[in-house]
Order: structure tokens, then C-alpha cells, then sequence
């Protein structure tokens, strides 16, 4: 986050050098009242049996709770540059990682503010438009620092959802390179017109990463083979032979065969081998392998 | 980037010309590469059919977004004859690999949105558009 | 002559370059139609690893270079297709029926039955 944009988020929430000032003068409250307000923080958050599930450990508890009293006392300490802005901004990803979610980090903020106004009614009893007027620029502040948590919450979400429809998309078609120059791609589940065309997208790339000359294509674990989903194959199958490679497919049972033949479909183009042994034992063949046991006479 | 790029189609040349900087365009928009090689190839087939039916016209490259998402239009038009049967060019099995088809119902497959309007002794004008995944 | 065409033994060997027009295509088809007689060449090879785009016109020009190649005895080999460009291809409905294709140069020559480096290699 670049200073500029600090800047517009500090002009548009009215943050100014007199808040600054303000904000200063507020430090000796803050010291004296520190220790209490955080553990109130805590006795509301153990309250409570969602936010209670974080702090199960002792141990972390007191860690956190000194990080949340460092946190307080920097509201007031008066300088909010480039280190306050990464100190804040690191809050929102941890609070991503551990997955906890706004409403609850809001609250805790929520909670602050109350803390402090009454603290503040407290503090100017005698005077409390005196105490208003302090308490409007530590709004200001917190205001920027909920802006800067939740946006690098945010991020740091899209992130964590964009890698994981990465892993998924990996999942879901994946060509293993079995033997020098050949590739397995066994299918599985529903091949629609988008799937195929990863499929295809991912096997030709591969096609070219390991020079393959032969794919082994297993189709057992496909859901269902009609018109549709044979075209898409025979579309990956031609792909594969325009870059050389040939791709034997295997798992299409006689009865689908039939079937799909009966539906016009020119089979003709396909390659097909029985079963995923058959095919590799093809693919070997093709490929100039002959597997050979390692002692010939059947021993250790 | 600048809001829209004619390309000119007056000769066999330009149609490279209009696939190279469609290809530009698509790469800044954030395509992938498989995608960009299929608006430069749908770029291909209907700015070659400007120079062989019509013998000049243009392609008009834009990038686009809409609700949140970004694409390239792309839309290739002309002056030229028209086409008589438009629902029969835009027929799958008319593949074009055989010189009676022009390619359309290949050129639509490769991209996400596609529109042709044409009018006998009017012109045809081709409308595609691809969106970033 | 807009692509370089090379020989090795009774080989062939053209590579396209990228942004090829139609004309220097057709050329091409022409020249090599020259050259397999001319050499008697037995096979051809057509690299298009430069090609970002292979469209219906590129397409049956390759298709017709074969033709006439086998016309004259030889065999056509088209090698490094991409993988982008093979999948635009076949959404296109394109297809290189009556062409062998391999992987890249090297494969092809394999597959034509001469190495790299001139020496005899047997297809499998």
C-alpha cells in the first residue's frame, strides 16, 4: 500500500495534524487504562463460544493479549506512518489466516471505543464536550485502521480462494508422466465443454513439456459418455495428434462403444484399447519398451 | 492502450495485421495465451473473409468490461455483398476446411459472444467477444 | 523466397516464420512443389514452430503441400505445431487428415528416416 493512497484514506476520514495533537494528549489516559480495558476485551471474548475457540492455549492467550495492549497504546502514541500503516496491515492477514472472521474483529474495535469514551467521561467529568472532542479523533484513527485490516482481509481471501481453485483445477485433470515419452490421463467425473477444454489445454502443454509421444487415455471414470462428451474426446485425441502424439483411449466399454456408433459417431478416429493395462502394454509396445523380469529365472 | 484500433482490410497482408494486434490486445487485457491464439485465429478467418468476399473493410479492436470482468471486442466489417443465407452459414458441419464454408460456426466456437449481422447489397458485420476467465 | 527451405540428403526441410501472409504461403507450396521434384526428394519437412496461428486458409495450404509432395513420390512430415495453436485448430474443426505430424524438428527427421546429424535412424 503506497503512501499516496494512505493519504487519501487519512484525507477522506478528516484525519489531521490538530488529531495528531489530540491523539498525543490522550497517551497518559491510554497508559493508565490499558490494563483494564484489554482484559475486559478478553473476558468478552471468552465469553463468547465462537471467539472463545481462539484462545484455548494459555500460553497464546497472554501472547495476544500483549500484542492487543501494544496495539491500544499505539493508538496514541502519535506517529501514523509507514510503520503504523504496515503494523495494521499485517493484522488483516493474520486475522485471515486464522480464519477470524470480520464481525468478530469489528466488535473488538467496537469494543475500544466504547472503552475509551467511557474512560474519557470519566477523565473529564467536569467537561464533557472536552471529552466528545477527544474522542472524535481516535474514531478518525480506529476508522483508518478497520479500513486497513479489513481491506488486506479481503485480499489476502481472494488470494486463499484463488489458490484453491488452482489446486482443484490441478486435481481435476491431471496427466501423469508414466514412462519416458508417455503420458496417463486418467479421466474422472463429469466432462463438460469447460472441463474438456482444460483437459485438453492441460494435455497438450504436457504433450510438449515431455515430448510424449504416446497418452494413454483412461476413460473408466467418467461419468457418462454420450454424443457430446465422445466429440470433446475426439477432439483431445486429434489435438494430441497434430503436436505427434498418439493417444490410445482406454475404459470405453463395448456396450458405450455400441452405443455411440449407433448415434452416428465415427468411431473411427479413436484408438481403443479394453482396459488400462491392455493400453499401457499397447503404449509400451508402440514405444519400442519391452518389460523383461529382473532375474529371468523367477528367484530373489 | 487506446479505446478502439481500426485495422484496415484492403489486402491479404493486413489480415496478419489484425491478428498481431489483436493478440496485443488480448495480452494486455489479461488473456491467457491459448486464449489470445483464439481471437487472433477467429481474427484470421473473418478478416479473411472480408478480402474474399467483400474486398475491403475494416476490424475495429476494443477492450471491454462489463460488471466487473474485462474482454476484447472484436468486430469486422464490411461493405460487400452481404450474405444471402446467413442461418445456413452460421450451420455447424459447414466446416471450413471445404472453400465453400467461411469458417463462422468455427469462428464462434472460439470465442464467448458472437453476432453477425449482414444484409444482401448491404455488408456483413461480424461481432465477437472474448472475457477474461 | 520468403522461407528458407534446406536439404539434407533427400530431405527437405522448410521453416515457416512467424506472421506468414497468404502469399508467401502459396509460394512456398509452389517452390517445394519444385524443389521435391527437382531433388527427388523422399520426404518434407514443414516446421511451423514460429506460427502463433494456423487458420483454415494456413490449414489447406499445408494440406495441399502434401498432396502435391505425394504426388511426386514424397512423404510430408508438419512438426511443431503449438500447443495453443493445436487447440485452436481443432475448436476450429481443422484438421491435418492425410499429413504426419511430430513434435518438433528432431521427431520429424526420426520419423522421416534421416538424423540430425545425417546419420541413418529407423523409424519404430
Amino acid at each position: 500500500m503506497g503512501e499516496a493512497e494512505v493519504a487519501r484514506r487519512k484525507a477522506f476520514l478528516e484525519l489531521r495534524d490538530e488529531d495528531v495533537e489530540a491523539l498525543k494528549g490522550l497517551r497518559e489516559i491510554a497508559r493508565k487504562y490499558v490494563d483494564p480495558v484489554v482484559e475486559d476485551l478478553y473476558r468478552h471474548f471468552l465469553s463468547f463460544e465462537e471467539t472463545r475457540a481462539f484462545f484455548r492455549d494459555p500460553a497464546a492467550l497472554e501472547r495476544v493479549k500483549r500484542l492487543q495492549k501494544d496495539y491500544f497504546l499505539r493508538l496514541t502514541e502519535g506517529d501514523y506512518g509507514s510503520d503504523y500503516v504496515s503494523n495494521r496491515l499485517r493484522i488483516g492477514t493474520v486475522h485471515e489466516r486464522i480464519e477470524l472472521a470480520p464481525k468478530w474483529y469489528l466488535g473488538a474495535y467496537s469494543f475500544y471505543l466504547r472503552a475509551m469514551a467511557l474512560r474519557l467521561l470519566e477523565a473529564y467529568r467536569q467537561d464533557p464536550e472536552r471529552a466528545l472532542r477527544s474522542f472524535l479523533p481516535l474514531m478518525k484513527l480506529v476508522f483508518l485502521d478497520i479500513g486497513l485490516a479489513v481491506d488486506t482481509y479481503i485480499h489476502a481471501r481472494e488470494i486463499t480462494l484463488r489458490k484453491q481453485q488452482e489446486a482443484i483445477r490441478e486435481l481435476s485433470t491431471p496427466v501423469l508422466p508414466i514412462r519416458d515419452r508417455l503420458l496417463l490421463l486418467p479421466l474422472i467425473g463429469v466432462v463438460d465443454t469447460h472441463r474438456a477444454r482444460l483437459v485438453t489445454d492441460g494435455l497438450l502443454r504436457a504433450i510438449r513439456d515431455h515430448r510424449a509421444k504416446v497418452v494413454v487415455m483412461d476413460v473408466t471414470g467418467v461419468a457418462t459418455i454420450d454424443t457430446k462428451v465422445a466429440n470433446h474426446l475426439i477432439q483431445t485425441v486429434t489435438a494430441a495428434g497434430l503436436m505427434g502424439a498418439r493417444v490410445i483411449v482406454t475404459g470405453l466399454s463395448p456396450e458405450v462403444s455400441q452405443a455411440l456408433v449407433a448415434l452416428g459417431l465415427d468411431l473411427g478416429k479413436l484408438d481403443t484399447v479394453g482396459d488400462l493395462q491392455g493400453g499401457i502394454e499397447e503404449a509400451d509396445r508402440l514405444l519400442g519398451y519391452r518389460l523383461v523380469p529382473a532375474d529371468p529365472a523367477g528367484g530373489r | 492502450m487506446p479505446p478502439e484500433t481500426h485495422v484496415p482490410i484492403e489486402h491479404e497482408g493486413d489480415i496478419v495485421t489484425a491478428r498481431q494486434r489483436g493478440r496485443e490486445l488480448a495480452a494486455a487485457s489479461g488473456l491467457s495465451t491459448t486464449e489470445q491464439t483464439l481471437i487472433a485465429t477467429a481474427i484470421s478467418e473473418v478478416a479473411r473473409n472480408i478480402v474474399v468476399y467483400a474486398r475491403r473493410g475494416e476490424v475495429v479492436l476494443a477492450a471491454i468490461e462489463e460488471g466487473g470482468r474485462r474482454g476484447v471486442q472484436v468486430v469486422a466489417r464490411d461493405a460487400g455483398p452481404g450474405i444471402p443465407d446467413p442461418e445456413l452459414a452460421m450451420r455447424d458441419g459447414y466446416s471450413s476446411s471445404n472453400s465453400l464454408g467461411m469458417g463462422l460456426p468455427g469462428a464462434r466456437r472460439l470465442v464467448d459472444d458472437f453476432e453477425l449481422s449482414t444484409a444482401v447489397g448491404k455488408g456483413t458485420t461480424v461481432t465477437m467477444r472474448k472475457w477474461v476467465r | 523466397m520468403a522461407v528458407p527451405i534446406m536439404r539434407q540428403g533427400d530431405v527437405l526441410i522448410a521453416s515457416l516464420q512467424e506472421a506468414l501472409s497468404d502469399r508467401a504461403l502459396v509460394e512456398l507450396r509452389d517452390e517445394l512443389a519444385r524443389r521435391v521434384g527437382l531433388y527427388r526428394a523422399h520426404a518434407v519437412v514443414i516446421d511451423v514452430t514460429a506460427l502463433d496461428v494456423l487458420d483454415s486458409f494456413a490449414t489447406r495450404t499445408l494440406r495441399a503441400m502434401a498432396q502435391i509432395s505425394r504426388l511426386r513420390g514424397a512423404r510430408t512430415v508438419v512438426v511443431g505445431i503449438q500447443p495453443e495453436v493445436a487447440f485452436a485448430m481443432v475448436q476450429l474443426g481443422l484438421t491435418l487428415d492425410g499429413v504426419d505430424t511430430a513434435l518438433d524438428l528432431e521427431e520429424g527427421l526420426s520419423l522421416v528416416g534421416r538424423g540430425v546429424r545425417g546419420s541413418e535412424r529407423h523409424a519404430p
